[in-house]
């Protein structure tokens, strides 16, 4: 397991814009996995407002969540909310399609968890995560 | 009964009461006890302490009233009960406290709990006439005016201005608070020993704001009309009224709704049910729909229900009321245009019926994964009951593929729906479906049918699909084809006949179909196509002679190919076999720069095709890396073209491992024919 760890780390490390990846011998680079890629990177721009105002925080599940729809105008808090039904479907689908590419469907749990840490540790300063259950500001 | 316990020889004296109001006004009691009192004792300050008062919906505890000498007085209620909530720390100040054998009065006072507002009480004990005022900053008012002798006694409360923060207390608080807002007009109670027996309101609603904690029921900017009459007989109130929405908007988590809306109702209320025996509530851009309702409040839960509506505009309310719900759906960017006729029906815990006539409709999924055009529709659906529905449509597209006008039967039995035949023209051809069955298994939607895809020409497929112009036809029988779990599965073959040879493609199956990335998966065998037809149609240069394709394990992801063990090779047979110098060009670039000609430049001017003996190129693709293989060949070489006969050719293949994304891109250069091949 620790393997399959180090290798979503390092998959993680990918997606990355800081860091080369060809420095990295990742084996996983499905058309799934670039489509989803590509769809949450387009979602991305629209939902980083809604992180920064604290509207929307990442879960320790690996997901996101409306945290606070109060920081949104009325008329756009079903927009959030489409966003991060749509950017939950990809996350699922995210972590589905790495386990089943690796021949692993089961795996699919410890690479949700993985992803969440990781997240969480990525997320921008401003941010709401989640830890232990509470939200905390990061 | 009142019993005073003791008394204090002091500066200040304390009155202990038990006291116990079957329905009395605890001020006219209050008052009268103080009449009593002894004179001397107005010199000092009085402090009554009150044990507790209980009637039928109200309850006080820890009453406690300081009389001053200087005429003010100070009255607090450590809790307060009625009609299901409790107030604690009630406290009022009075500056001047008025006391007689005829009335009682308060003048400016504060209550700790209404910040900003003046108190003003006067009670005339002989005509039970009180008087209450609330009174604030811009020109805010809460007047109550209370004839407790007539019978039926009646009251009625004035708001002008008045500030619903206000009554923010006595709301539940973890449902929506007010923040702002105000209301103006009349509330009318009348009454007898039983209670309330009328009520009347008529209230205006200006610019209100309303928010849960969380944000995710909330209303802003609310100005709208509510009126309302409610008569008791017995235990029973006949009740009726309307709300008029102005102006404003309201979100409630998923429903985002802007003003217009409007509610008439009337029916019910008893033994804490409430009855809404007609209404009618307008939805803008939509039309009226017709409702009644029997609600259980105190478990909040529907018991009954019935809705109906004609004429509805499905635009509005599909994207209003319907599409919120469906964030995680394939309908989640679904647009309805047309009319239909509803009723909905709902009884124990569950929708009884649901009748629907669809008039002219289109329904239509942004991202152009399917549509369909021409809906009329009726579909009786009863939970209990067996019904037909009848289905027509004009004209569909799944997936860019047209599909014409259709008329369907269904067979509907609660969660089972049956169709025993329907056909699809798809171009030329058709596409029959039979024993199409639709239904719910542990709470997951499941389906399957069979189908016969009589031929349709592969020149108007191709056409229609942007594809480069195929000749030949497109056919098959596919025994079975089930959805479960977001998998659609085809057993069976599906039958092409394409460049003047067979394919059949077995297997296959899709994985979550208008999912973010969907999985198709299958075999693919195609015999004896016509390579001259195949090479003019792909614009690669001419092939003579006929060629085999297989292709196993095919996975596609997003359409996007991910897995697959490809392998072309001649047909076996005799058939006439050359290769221009352009297809030799083109299948050496197709091998980068490392593979090549086993002929000379020279040699190659001089004739325009070469015999050959035969082709063969095989593509194993494992993540993005192709391993190619050819006819023949040893380590990193292998052989693409044998030579045979004169002029002969060999082409050789020099790289067994190449990058999938490079290929394609060598490939799309080679068809746009805009690259100077390079031969050796």
């Amino acid at each position: 397991m620790n393997a399959l760890i180090k290798f979503c780390v390092a998959w993680l490390v990918l997606f990355s814009v800081n860091v080369a990846s060809a420095q990295v011998n990742i084996e996983i680079n499905t058309p799934g996995v670039s489509a989803l890629k590509q769809s949450m990177h387009d979602r991305h721009s629209q939902l980083a407002e809604f992180y920064g105002n604290g509207a929307v925080g990442l879960t320790s599940d690996g997901m996101i969540a409306v945290r606070d729809a109060s920081a949104v105008p009325l008329a756009a808090r079903q927009k959030v909310n489409g966003l991060v039904a749509a950017e939950n479907q990809d996350r699922k689908a995210l972590y589905a399609e790495i386990a089943r590419a690796n021949g692993h469907p089961e795996w699919e749990g410890d690479i949700r968890n993985t992803f969440a840490q990781r997240w969480i540790q990525r997320a921008q300063a401003g941010w709401w995560v989640q830890i232990g259950g509470s939200w905390k500001k990061k | 009964m009142i019993e005073p316990d003791t008394i204090m020889p002091d500066n200040t004296t304390n009155h202990f009461f038990r006291i116990r109001i079957p329905g009395q006004l605890l001020t006219g009691l209050l008052g009268l006890c103080l009449l009593f009192l002894p004179g001397s004792l107005w010199a000092l300050q009085v402090t009554l302490n009150i044990a507790d008062v209980a009637a039928p919906g109200f309850s006080a505890r820890g009453i406690k009233a300081v009389l001053a000498q200087n005429g003010s007085a100070e009255f607090s209620i450590a809790e307060l009960g009625f009609a299901d909530r409790t107030l604690h720390g009630l406290h009022l100040h009075c500056a001047e406290f008025l006391l007689s054998t005829e009335q009682i009065g308060c003048l400016n006072g504060k209550l700790d709990s209404l910040p900003g507002l003046s108190v003003f009480l006067n009670y005339r004990v002989k005509p039970q006439r009180l008087e209450l005022r609330l009174t604030g900053k811009k020109d805010e008012s809460w007047q109550l005016n209370a004839d407790l002798r007539a019978q039926p006694w009646h009251a009625s409360v004035r708001l002008r201005n008045a500030r619903i923060i206000r009554l923010s207390g006595l709301l539940p608080p973890d449902g929506p608070l007010p923040s702002q807002g105000g209301l103006n007009g009349t509330l009318a109670i009348k009454g007898d020993q039983q209670g309330v027996r009328q009520f009347n309101a008529d209230l205006q609603l200006d610019d209100w704001a309303v928010s849960d904690a969380s944000g995710l029921h909330a209303a802003e900017k609310i100005h709208g009309k509510l009126q309302a009459q409610a008569t008791r007989t017995g235990r029973i109130w006949d009740w009726s009224g309307t709300i008029d929405w102005q102006d404003g908007e309201l979100f409630w988590q998923p429903l985002y709704l802007r003003a217009g809306h409007a509610l008439q109702a009337s029916g019910k209320w008893q033994d804490g049910q409430i009855q809404a025996t007609q209404a009618v509530a307008t939805l803008p851009d939509v039309g009226q729909v017709k409702l009644s309702a029997l609600w259980d409040i105190s478990n909040s839960k529907l018991l009954d229900g019935r809705l109906s509506g004609k004429q509805l505009s499905l635009a509005a309310g599909f994207a209003n009321y319907a599409r919120p719900f469906l964030e995680n759906t394939a309908l989640a960017k679904t647009e309805l245009k047309g009319h239909a006729d509803l009723e909905w029906r709902y009884r124990k815990n569950a929708t009884e019926a649901l009748l629907f006539k669809l008039r002219n409709v289109s329904v239509a999924d942004a991202e152009g994964r399917f549509s369909l055009n021409g809906i009329n529709a009726d579909i009786p659906w009863h939970a209990r009951a067996r019904s037909v529905a009848q289905v027509s449509f004009a004209d569909s597209e799944l997936m860019k593929l047209p599909l014409g006008a259709s008329k369907l039967k269904i067979q509907m039995q609660g969660k089972d729906f049956v169709m025993p035949a329907a056909s699809l023209p798809v171009l030329d051809g058709k596409l029959e479906i039979t024993d199409f069955h639709l239904h719910q298994k542990d709470g997951n939607w499941q389906w399957n049918f069979s189908n016969t895809l009589t031929p349709i020409s592969m020149d108007k497929l191709s056409a229609v699909l942007y594809w480069p112009q195929m000749h030949g036809t497109l056919s098959g029988y596919v025994p079975r084809v089930s959805y479960q779990d977001k998998l659609i599965r085809a057993d069976g073959t599906l039958l092409f006949r394409v460049f003047d040879g067979t394919a059949e493609v077995d297997h296959l199956e899709l994985y979550d179909p208008f999912g973010r990335a969907p999985r198709l998966s299958g075999n693919l065998d195609m015999r004896d196509l016509d390579l001259d037809l195949l090479t003019n149609t792909f614009s690669f240069g001419n092939i003579q002679g006929r060629i085999d394709l297989s292709v196993g394990n095919l996975e596609l992801v997003n359409w996007r190919p991910a897995r697959f063990d490809a392998r072309v090779a001649s047909s076996p047979g005799k058939y006439r076999k050359r290769i221009s110098q352009k297809a030799v060009e083109n299948i050496t670039a197709l091998g980068g720069s490392g593979a090549g000609a086993a002929l000379q430049r020279s040699f190659l001017r001089i004739f325009e095709s070469f015999g050959y003996e035969r082709i063969g190129l095989g593509c194993e693709l494992h993540n993005e890396i192709c391993t190619m293989s050819g006819v023949d060949g040893e380590g990193e070489i292998y052989t693409i073209v044998q030579g045979g006969g004169i002029p002969a050719i060999t082409v050789m293949g020099y790289n067994r491992k190449v990058d999938w994304t490079e290929l394609l891109s060598r490939l799309e250069r080679v068809m746009q024919e805009n690259m100077q091949a390079v031969v050796k």
